[in-house]
């Protein structure tokens, strides 16, 4: 340590050093000349003779400065060398040991480099810590989020103090035609404010303007990314002031934001005003709520203090306007949790299982180095009687720890970077555009700190069970081949660690295995086999009659059995929601105000999703008229408010009561429907379906096929370009796709966690192999003595075995306690089930099974030794 | 001194300075006289070597004035350095005395 402190020093009086080793070297050769010259030499001759015998002053100069620059490093170096000698005469050893290394490492590193890249920094728009969304919130049973209104963001903006601005924003889908092949493009309409609020200036032109971004403005301006502008506009340099035509109005187009620039949504090509978002009426409605907010805290204000704010201006907007604003708050939350706050439990999860796997790793090379430095005892009692200090020892096994993970973080580099593509192309997880894991300089970073850290790790068990090793007695011992007793606990502690990983693992393994499982046995509502879903957008100046047409036509493709169509389909996030009332009721509890998702369908919509009903009829033809009554129920509702009686005939209508909006009779009731997520809805809120009766500029279609359904897309797209070739046609899934986006995220974790668990399989098989076989071949000759007694070979192998389990059963013990302790953290990922699953029991079943063959092996060998050639052994 | 066995420098610079403070020339005189001019060419050899003693604590150095009043480093056996030479002296005689006991054997 001392010497690092010099060489510190030296490092900082550089200059210093140099000049006094000047001196001394001057000093040196001038007493030689001196001496020369009393001898009675010349000055020349002096000079000469003496120089000549210090040798050359330049590299002894060079050499002395490298004394202080690299000293340390001589003997690293020379470490170094001796263990990579050591390692090369026992091959199988270093390539086992850096292999699992190199797993343990690379795994690490892969997730890391996940995980690293999903986080703040990678968010490409300035002060993307200050950036929040502020929701608005419904305090129903918890609070829910819910959109906002126009209104409620113009006082927001005016009456929150926290925050630089605010900013409105949503997604939206425009229809974009360009003589030919019209396009449904992506796009977001936004506030004035919100370029400034993400520090994005357009790469040309400019953005808007606030008075076109005023309610009833009547200029129509655009904005075009950068891959839309040089896809449809073949990169005109002169787009801006030209004309387009988006959604059949004319747009003039005002700039183009530069490349990589996709918006909030992240796959946004176009940005109109956020005045154009609704007719101005609804605008201005204060209950009319369906947006988020963005915004920028200033600079020193937390999240906390924003939170506070708005809470604030929430509650004068209660006050203010209890009939909209009744129990509506709004919630401030960071722009990171927003877009990585889905996936980061799952990440983390990922991250610790293979934290998990390295240990394990860590304990099986420990255990290999501990029996090579038991079988190494002798040299190292002979190098240690040679004369070698013990410091000096103990760094020579903690080197070869270390050359031995610094060859597995080579490994585990190249597994990595050959995993993290793989890790991509199968990762089902939505991640945004702008995350791109690779391994950066704070990944290799991250890699070498694990590795160090593990190289530590093992080079410590060796020397800790060589501490204190009396000389004589350890070169006795190793004459006798017999174990230490400090190691031969170190190595019954690595094996219960090892099992006790290893259980933790497979459990986690075992229940997203069979959470995935469950999901995929959850019941829709629906019959997702066979369905083919599509939206088409009716042009302007077409109506219902085109939309009859368009699903005929498609009815009559061959392999179609049948087509129905509604505003939205399930899965297809389009589903919107709205407060109900219903006939003859008190008036309901403000938290627990009856909402609902309301959609339009055509009457074989049902059938063709094979959703069931429970009561009542679908739609006859006297109901599919305008201003038609009809209305079909789910099961919730008839449950909620006439349980064990007829809903049949009931009325409700829409919005809080009194309101002058028509009441609707209940024809029929259906099952409940996973309309919007899998595995459930994200809020309980029933599903009420009403006859598609008016024109609408954006209809689903759900197709019903005979042959598999992604095969009749091409002629379901010809027949509806055949009523119109200007149709556009986009968001084409099967409803198997659909239902595998939900549960993406889901299936990622049980693929990876599967994986990890049967490494830690294998690392506990290899492992408590190791240590067995280490444990029966030591104890050889006690075994042959033992046989030579009269013991059977019943009486050794229960002998051995009995060991084993003792072991076996604690880490079990252990790991299960674990998981347990454990099971808290993943429940928010896990669907359905428990550490106490019978998946679980299964896992701990199959590793104690498998744990306990991987000992038999060892201890058949000890009951079938031979007394003789045991006690001959030695 | 270039031409000595590998690792006996260390030990002859200890022995020289576990009678006293030397400055490194007067090392080199030390190890020229003591050994009759034998081990004695390349006296450079010797400052890479002093220096690294220092840097391994062995031997501590201050700066002084010669005996003819130049400014000079002087270099003492610190604790370690006294043992250090132990060690050396033991193995070496040790060797030594086996090595000669080998080439005596006829």
């Amino acid at each position: 340590m001392t010497s690092i402190f010099r060489r510190l020093a030296a490092l900082v009086r550089r200059r210093r050093l140099d000049r006094d080793l000047d001196d001394e070297i001057a000093f040196h050769l001038a007493m030689r000349e001196q001496q020369y010259r009393d001898g009675g030499a010349t000055e020349a001759d002096a000079r000469t003779a003496a120089r000549r015998q210090f040798g050359n002053v330049t590299a002894v100069k060079e050499r002395t400065r490298d004394v202080w620059l690299f000293g340390a490093l001589e003997t690293v170096a020379q470490d170094v060398r001796y263990a990579l000698r050591t390692l090369r005469r026992s091959p199988a050893f270093a390539v086992v040991a850096v292999f699992t290394l190199a797993v343990g490492i690379g795994g690490n590193t892969a997730i890391f480099s996940l995980v690293d890249a999903i986080r703040l920094r990678a968010i490409p728009f300035g002060a993307a810590d200050r950036l929040v969304t502020l929701w608005g919130t419904m305090q129903r049973a918890k609070a829910e989020r819910r959109g906002t209104s126009y209104p409620d963001y113009l006082d927001w903006r005016a009456g929150t103090r926290s925050f630089d601005d605010l900013a409105a924003f949503d997604s939206q889908t425009v229809t974009l035609d360009t003589g030919d092949d019209p396009e449904r493009v992506s796009g977001e309409c936004v506030s004035a404010s919100f370029f400034p609020l993400l520090s994005v200036a357009p790469a040309r032109g400019r953005t808007f303007r606030a008075d076109e971004d005023a309610i009833a403005s009547p200029v129509r301006v655009v904005l075009l990314g950068d891959g839309l502008w040089k896809r449809r506009f073949g990169a005109d340099p002169n787009i801006v002031g030209r004309s387009i035509v988006l959604n059949g109005q004319p747009y003039d187009v005002v700039g183009v934001m530069p490349p990589g620039f996709k918006g909030l949504s992240d796959r946004a090509e176009v940005w109109t005003p956020f005045a154009r978002y609704a007719p101005a009426a609804a605008m201005a409605e204060r209950g009319n709520r369906g947006f988020v907010v963005l915004g920028r805290l200033k600079r020193g204000v937390s999240l906390d203090a924003a939170q506070r704010d708005a809470d604030a201006v929430a509650r004068q907007l209660e006050q203010a306007y209890p009939k909209t604003n009744a129990k509506r708050g709004i919630e401030v939350s960071s722009i990171e949790d927003e877009l990585f706050g889905g996936v980061r439990p799952a990440l983390l999860t990922l991250m610790a299982a293979v934290a998990f796997v390295m240990l394990m790793a860590c304990a099986n090379v420990a255990n290999l180095l501990l029996a090579r430095s038991e079988a190494r005892r002798r040299e190292l009692a002979v190098r240690a009687a040679m004369g070698a200090g013990r410091g000096r020892l103990l760094r020579q096994l903690i080197t070869e720890a270390c050359v031995l993970t610094a060859l597995g973080a080579l490994g585990g580099i190249a597994l990595a970077r050959a995993a993290i593509p793989l890790l991509l192309a199968h990762n089902p997880i939505a991640f945004p555009s702008f995350v791109a894991p690779h391994i950066d300089a704070r990944v290799a970073a991250f890699t070498i700190a694990v590795a160090g850290l593990c190289g530590i790790v093992i080079g410590l068990a060796p020397a800790w069970s060589s501490r204190g090793a009396d000389l004589a007695a350890s070169l006795k011992e190793a004459a006798r081949g017999s174990d230490g007793r400090a190691s031969r606990r170190i190595r019954g502690a690595l094996v219960v660690v090892e099992v006790a990983l290893a259980v933790v693992l497979l459990v986690g393994a075992g229940l997203t295995i069979q959470s995935v499982r469950r999901i995929a046995a959850v019941d829709p509502g629906f019959d997702p086999q066979s369905v083919l879903t599509l939206h088409v957008s009716i042009p302007a100046g077409r109506g219902l009659a085109e939309v009859r047409e368009i699903v005929d036509r498609v009815g009559r493709v061959p392999g179609v059995s049948s087509a129905a169509f509604g505003s939205d389909v399930p899965l297809d996030g389009r589903a919107a929601a709205t407060l109900y009332s219903v006939e003859g009721q008190p008036p309901p509890d403000p938290a627990q105000f009856p909402r609902t998702y309301a959609h339009t369908v055509s009457p074989d919509f049902f059938a063709a999703l094979r959703i069931p009903f429970v009561a009542g009829r679908t739609f006859d033809d006297a109901d599919v008229r305008p201003s038609s009554q009809a209305i079909i129920v789910s099961e919730r509702i008839a449950k909620r408010f006439w349980p064990g009686q007829d809903p049949i005939g009931r009325r409700i209508k829409f919005g809080m009561l009194p309101n002058t909006n028509p009441w609707f009779s209940i024809v029929g009731v259906v099952g409940e429907v996973k309309y919007r997520g899998l595995p459930d809805n994200p809020t309980a809120d029933p599903d009420v379906y009403a006859p598609f009766v008016d024109r609408r500029s954006q209809v689903a279609l759900a197709v019903r096929t005979g042959l598999p359904p992604s095969s009749v897309v091409d002629a379901v797209r010809t027949a509806i370009r055949s009523v119109d070739r200007a149709i556009p046609i986009y968001g084409v899934a099967t409803m198997g796709e659909s239902m595998a986006d939900q549960t993406a995220q889901s299936r990622f974790l049980m693929w990876l966690m599967g994986v990890f668990g049967a490494v830690a399989l294998l690392l506990a098989v290899v492992g408590i192999y190791g240590v067995m076989s280490y444990l029966v071949a030591q104890r050889t000759r006690e075994i042959g003595i033992r046989v030579a007694l009269g013991a059977s070979g019943r009486q050794i192998l229960s002998l051995v075995v009995g060991n084993a389990v003792r072991l076996i059963a604690a880490g079990v013990a252990a790991g299960i306690a674990g998981a347990l302790a454990l099971q808290r953290l993943v429940a928010s990922i896990l669907f359905g089930v428990t550490a106490t699953d019978g998946a679980a029991i299964l896992a701990v079943t199959l590793l104690a099974i498998v744990a306990l063959a991987a000992c038999y092996l060892p201890a058949r060998r000890a009951a079938r030794v031979d007394p003789l050639i045991a006690l001959r052994y030695e | 001194m270039g031409e000595m066995l590998p690792g006996t420098l260390d030990m002859l610079i200890l022995k020289a300075l576990s009678r006293g403070e030397l400055h490194g020339y007067a090392i080199a005189e030390f190890i020229h006289r003591a050994s009759d001019d034998v081990l004695g060419v390349e006296e450079g050899a010797l400052y890479p070597a002093l220096h690294r003693l220092e840097l391994r604590g062995l031997v501590a150095a201050q700066w002084g004035a010669s005996d003819n009043n130049r400014r000079a480093k002087f270099y003492t056996l610190t604790a370690a350095g006294r043992r250090e030479l132990a060690r050396e002296r033991d193995y070496w005689t040790r060797v030594a005395g086996a090595i000669t006991r080998v080439m005596r054997t006829a």
